[in-house]
């Protein structure tokens, strides 16, 4: 991911797409975000740019959507259901999560392993 | 003398024999419609729509409700819509009945070779249109809102649906119809016509808000937006001429009736290129100018999720039993196998009843836009022909050879190929992979949810025998109802002033009333009072609550920030600062909003908040997660939040987490209650120097 101020932050995705469960009245993803525009990005421990103020997935439940959809902690979440998640508060992007009336969520996740992986198979790291 | 079929990417021998009886297989088959039947079929289409917008024409007459107006003339311009659709339609089909019935010779194999392609399903969802409100919307017409009913008409072919109606007023960013529609019946050429329609939306067109008396003398001479819109309610109406392909136009009359008229605001074409498993943006055609009563500022763009589902990926485009034999393998070693052809592979599976049962099948093999097909030579020992299916898998080229009982049988596989591969290549990305297409389950009505305007809305004013009881007397009665009751932490700033002390034991407010009247807190710039007598536990709790949460603190916002760790003070530093100032007192009137978005922020319970605020001594805040439970969330699950809470080296064992803590005051507490605990968290919520964490 980078990020230079002033020009569009590019970032190699994933698309994770997670069906909510219905624990009683509640749709749950069975994960915990954390970030957003009004947090301090200092006290994320995931991002890598510490002035990065997008949401972050700080805690997966074990066996539940999110995990099966494998989604996975420190990833960053770039979109839901085509809203955008890098320029929202934190209450904004939870809103977005948790719709009533939508049954699957749709995210564009990023993470530094799918950098990784894609500058791996350019050939930039030289292959063992 | 090998031709390949560039279309098709299966290899015959041009002129050869199996070319020419594939031809005349295809003539024999070839079925010339029954357009007969069609024809019916739209008529009476076209009758029950009329026979709805008869319907929906009594029904605006007759309705006084705005919104069963709106309602009604929605369903009037849907079946205008459909009605004219069909109208064309049926003109299209008298046409090429016509030209059908000019006799063809049968050995012009030209328009043999037309394949056509297979249909497939086109959904879109999740449509959504962003709005770009001026300020200046927000901060003129404090008292009138200017408000517009819209809803999207989506026509593909021959279908037409609309989607739910949507009222739209400046408080609103995006217009979002949360709708999914299919269409069933699309060819790969489709083109998606989506048209947002708009109705201005309100009732008195003389004067917002004015008393009646006044409207009545204002009425005789309308300004000039009152009068534009006046007229453009009036709007005459129109009559929308169909033509007959050449014979004499007629005229469709459209009826005029009173109410509310739907106009064109904006619209788009959407067509295969734009479809995609996921979000995507479009741009709008916007018609319509600021002027028009119907407007809407709209960014220009419309963000939906559109997919398709081709018939050749859902469905067994062929299927029957054939022998497999791959290559390199041993050449006696022929699989039977029961195959079918869906999708991106084929199937095959051991045996017929397999494929019902759900049974992996035996072997797959892909069939892609990579795949070569071509039919070999005359087998010696076989009746009927072969056919070489290659793969290329990360640089090895696998072959499998297929043969089948009879000649026809490879006919009918080899057409089967052709055709499968001609509607790959038109349906190009929707073959990749299969998009999905999902429809909401029904699902009963949500319960109405109060509108989330202002708390005011929620409030039940009780009368109350005590008529000089303020609204902060109805506050202090909501917040036992939210069962806010002990005693609860104090905010940061009065922490500083019991430094000294330690050891406080957590105990009710009563033990500790006489021990405290000799401090002199260091009280901050407003004193919070409270309005209600302290005698009671549980008011003084809510008096904590309500004087800590509401005491501006040195910082600008209402609601004061609270840290919350386990052990912080309870009753003693509450009472501390309420004894010094006495008790009986008069009704301190705090912001009135400061004390309500308190109450929408407790309200919440589950959600997290902010708190704009900086508390004023700030010690240095470490994270720490610490769990909790939110009072009004039903949530079975842990809700984890990571507070950055002010520490003392002391009272190190109450940190956990990652973060090590840095020393500042030195409390030391001892486990408070569940009630204590949930406000305590709304509290480190509010903090922002909190790193938020939601579950979700």
């Amino acid at each position: 991911m980078s990020f230079v101020p002033g020009q569009p932050v590019t970032a190699v995705v994933q698309r994770i797409e997670i069906q909510k469960l219905r624990q009683g009245e509640n749709l749950i993803l069975g994960f915990s975000i954390g970030g957003g525009i009004d947090q301090d990005p200092g006290q994320n421990p995931f991002s890598e740019d510490k002035t990065d103020k997008g949401i972050y997935v700080t805690r997966i439940t074990p066996g539940g959507p999110a995990e099966v959809a494998d989604l996975r902690i420190g990833d960053k979440i770039m979109q839901v259901n085509g809203w955008d998640m890098t320029m929202v508060t934190h209450d904004q992007a939870r809103k977005k999560l948790t719709k009533k009336k939508e049954d699957v969520v749709r995210l564009l996740i990023t993470r530094k392993s799918l950098e990784q992986a894609v500058n791996q198979s350019k050939g930039k790291y030289p292959r063992p | 003398m090998f031709c390949r079929n560039q279309t098709a990417r299966a290899t015959v021998a041009r002129g050869s024999a199996l070319e020419m009886e594939i031809r005349r297989g295809k003539f024999i088959r070839s079925e010339l419609q029954d357009a007969r039947a069609q024809d019916s079929d739209i008529q009476k289409k076209i009758d029950h729509e009329i026979r709805m917008r008869d319907g929906a024409c009594k029904l605006l007459a007759a309705c006084s409700q705005r919104d069963q107006a709106l309602e009604a003339a929605k369903s009037l311009q849907t079946c205008s819509t459909r009605i004219m659709t069909y109208m064309s339609e049926l003109q299209r089909m008298k046409e090429a009945q016509v030209m059908q019935n000019v006799p063809r010779r049968s050995s012009d194999a030209g328009p043999l070779d037309e394949r056509m392609p297979c249909k497939g399903k086109v959904a879109i969802s999740d449509l959504r249109i962003p709005l770009m409100w001026k300020d200046t919307e927000y901060f003129k017409n404090k008292g009138e809102l200017h408000r517009c009913a819209v809803f999207c008409l989506l026509q593909l072919g021959g279908e037409i649906f609309d989607t739910d109606m949507v009222i739209v007023d400046r408080t609103l960013t995006d217009i979002c119809f949360d709708n999914t529609i299919v269409f069933n019946e699309a060819s790969p050429g489709f083109e998606l016509r989506v048209e947002l329609f708009s109705c201005c939306s309100e009732d008195d067109y003389s004067a917002g808000s004015t008393p009646r008396k006044l409207a009545s003398k204002l009425s005789s001479s309308l300004g000039r937006s009152a009068g534009k819109k006046l007229r453009a309610a009036m709007d005459p109406g129109q009559c929308s001429l169909v033509s007959n392909g050449g014979a004499a136009p007629f005229l469709l009359p459209v009826p005029a009736v009173p109410g509310p008229k739907y106009h064109l605001l904006a619209h788009t074409t959407l067509s295969l290129s734009h479809v995609q498993d996921n979000f995507r943006t479009h741009d709008l055609t916007i018609s319509g100018n600021e002027e028009c009563s119907y407007w809407l500022p709209l960014y220009g763009s419309v963000c939906c999720r559109l997919v398709a589902q081709p018939r050749c990926m859902t469905q067994q485009m062929m299927s029957g039993c054939l022998k497999v034999k791959q290559c390199g393998g041993d050449p006696q070693s022929w699989t039977k196998v029961y195959a079918v052809l869906k999708g991106t592979s084929l199937f095959c599976y051991q045996q017929q009843e397999d494929v019902e049962a759900n049974v992996e099948p035996a072997f797959t093999i892909g069939i892609n836009k990579e795949t070569r097909i071509r039919a070999s030579e005359k087998d010696p020992h076989s009746k009927a022909q072969n056919i070489c299916v290659s793969n290329q898998f990360g640089g090895e080229e696998v072959t499998h050879t297929l043969t089948t009982e009879s000649r026809e049988d490879t006919h009918r596989w080899m057409e089967a190929f052709w055709q499968h591969f001609y509607d790959m290549s038109q349906w190009k990305q929707c073959c990749d992979d299969l998009m999905k297409i999902e429809l909401p389950s029904p699902r009963k009505p949500a319960p109405i949810t109060p509108k989330q305007g202002s708390l005011y809305h929620e409030m039940v004013i009780e009368s109350s025998n005590d008529l000089s009881s303020t609204v902060s007397d109805i506050l202090a009665r909501r917040m036992q109802e939210l069962e806010l009751r002990s005693q609860l932490g104090t905010s940061l700033t009065w922490m500083s002033v019991f430094e000294e002390n330690n050891t406080k034991p957590a105990g009710f407010p009563r033990h500790c009333t006489s021990c405290l009247s000799g401090h002199s807190p260091r009280t901050p710039h407003r004193l919070p009072r409270s309005p209600a007598s302290p005698q009671r536990c549980p008011r003084l709790g809510l008096l904590s609550s309500d004087a800590s949460l509401t005491s501006d603190s040195d910082s600008h916002c209402s609601t004061s920030p609270c840290c919350h760790r386990h052990g912080w003070p309870e009753p003693s530093s509450n009472l501390s600062l309420l004894s010094s100032s006495p008790f009986g007192l008069r009704p301190r009137t705090l912001s009135l909003d400061a004390k309500l978005s308190t109450l929408r922020g407790r309200g919440y319970g589950g959600g997290t908040f902010q708190c704009p605020c900086q508390p004023p001594s700030s010690s240095l805040l470490t994270p720490l997660p610490i769990t909790s439970r939110s009072p009004c969330s039903q949530r079975s699950t842990q809700t984890t939040l990571s507070c950055s809470s002010s520490t003392s080296s002391n009272s190190s064992s109450n940190s956990e987490g990652s973060h090590s803590p840095e020393s500042s005051q030195g409390v030391l507490f001892s486990r408070p209650s569940p009630a204590r605990r949930s406000l305590r968290n709304l509290r480190a919520r509010l903090d922002p120097r909190n790193w938020l964490q939601s579950q979700v």
